[in-house]
């Protein structure tokens, strides 16, 4: 027997095997595949926003990434599930049947506007650029848990789009969200190093990083609980 | 709580992928390792990762061999955890009916044994039927290597096959 014919009965016999195995069906669903590999890069999107809170500072957690100033509201990303709707250039908040809130974000820009937003829909929320924090308000401490309870973050369809969803139900009692916009240059200067910015980014969104503007650092948009007051959240 | 996201594959286009490949992997999977549940967990892994990068498998040359390959090279985690934490549907109670275990003969045994290399070149061309330059694609390596490690391949699977008393699989 020469290679050739080796080879041929070698094949021959694995194909026989395989054959055989005619009866052997992958007989779970596609939706299923789906559906885990969507769990999945949900966590891995937590995980990671969770890995840079421990990497920046304090509370707050630094959670995707922005638009390109300018970008026009997206009508597709921002869905009309509900009367109460908001539709915004920058943003839109979506009040859930079950009580979340849906955060889209195009652009970091009305925190002010974005804060009375959330406030209105009974969310105790404090919205400010990272540079310049509210000083009335004073960090709620977070944990992994706690936080993973009350945000979750996805890639929206469209670039550049995140959507944030808040859980206020989960939040404890005394919390509220806080929610902060940074660009890279403010990110490094309150301690995320710039390729930390990146990493969070490219690891979260999972597609190159997205200028702000032309010559600008990237920005993030990074959230932590803090505790309630009139002065801080409202309630 | 419904929201938007995105990078999602195409539904049709990965379900369609899926549809068309998943029976055919399996039992590749199945031969290597010679275990149903072990090769279905080992399965269901590798294209749960195929639609988290849908975007890069699609383009591969060979998107079922990708799978093959990640199945094989694959820890069995959370498909494998899942099955014994939960009641499973109907998909898997129709499994548990036949035997969970494949007897095999010598032959696969001897596949079994093989290098990883040696196992991975003779999967791709072999089960998979990918000639040799596209095989050497797949792997990264050159059509001169396949071909070194499929000839060392067959030489061992060849005992077997010789063997008046191999017993090519059973059930």
């Amino acid at each position: 027997m020469n290679d050739n014919d080796t080879l041929a009965a070698v094949r021959d016999s694995l194909t026989t095997a395989k054959g055989s195995l005619a009866g052997v069906h992958m007989n779970t669903p596609a939706e299923a595949i789906a559906r885990e590999g969507r769990a999945r890069r949900r966590r891995h999107t937590l995980t990671c926003l969770g890995g840079a809170t421990a990497a920046a500072a304090g509370a707050a957690l630094a959670i995707t990434a922005l638009a390109v100033p300018g970008h026009p509201a997206s009508q597709s990303g921002s869905p009309a599930r509900h009367p109460g709707t908001a539709r915004l250039a920058a943003w839109t908040v979506t009040k859930q049947v079950d009580g979340d809130i849906t955060v889209t974000v195009r652009q970091l820009s009305d925190p002010s506007g974005l804060q009375s937003t959330l406030r209105a829909d009974g969310v105790p929320a404090s919205v400010t650029p990272v540079a310049s924090p509210d000083p009335s308000c004073r960090p709620y401490p977070m944990t992994q848990a706690l936080f993973t309870s009350v945000y979750q973050a996805d890639k929206a369809t469209g670039a550049g789009t995140t959507v944030l969803t808040i859980n206020p139900s989960a939040l404890p009692s005394g919390a509220g969200v806080w929610l902060g916009a940074a660009f890279g240059r403010q990110a490094a200067d309150r301690g995320l190093h710039r390729a930390a910015v990146h990493q969070t980014i490219n690891h979260a969104v999972h597609q190159p990083v997205h200028q702000v503007a032309p010559g600008a650092d990237n920005g993030v948009l990074r959230v932590g609980l803090v505790s309630v007051s009139e002065q801080c959240t409202g309630s | 709580m419904t929201r938007v996201r995105g990078m999602e594959p195409e539904p049709a286009e990965f379900a369609e992928f899926y549809e068309a490949t998943r029976d055919d992997c399996l039992r590749i999977v199945l031969l290597n390792v010679g275990d149903r549940h072990l090769a279905h967990d080992l399965v269901a892994e590798a294209y749960t990762r195929a639609w988290m990068s849908w975007r890069k498998v699609r383009e591969l040359e060979v998107p079922r061999a990708w799978v093959v390959r990640t199945a094989l090279n694959a820890h069995v985690s959370w498909w494998r955890r899942r099955r014994r934490e939960v009641s499973l549907g109907d998909h898997d109670a129709a499994a548990s009916g036949d035997q969970a275990t494949l007897v095999s003969g010598d032959l696969l045994a001897a596949l079994r044994r093989l290098p990883p290399r040696q196992r991975e070149v003779v999967t791709l061309r072999l089960l998979l039927d990918l000639d040799t330059e596209t095989t050497a694609r797949v792997l990264g390596i050159a059509p001169g290597t396949v071909g070194a490690h499929l000839h060392k391949a067959v030489a061992t699977l060849r005992t077997e096959i010789l063997r008046p008393d191999s017993q090519e699989i059973s059930r």
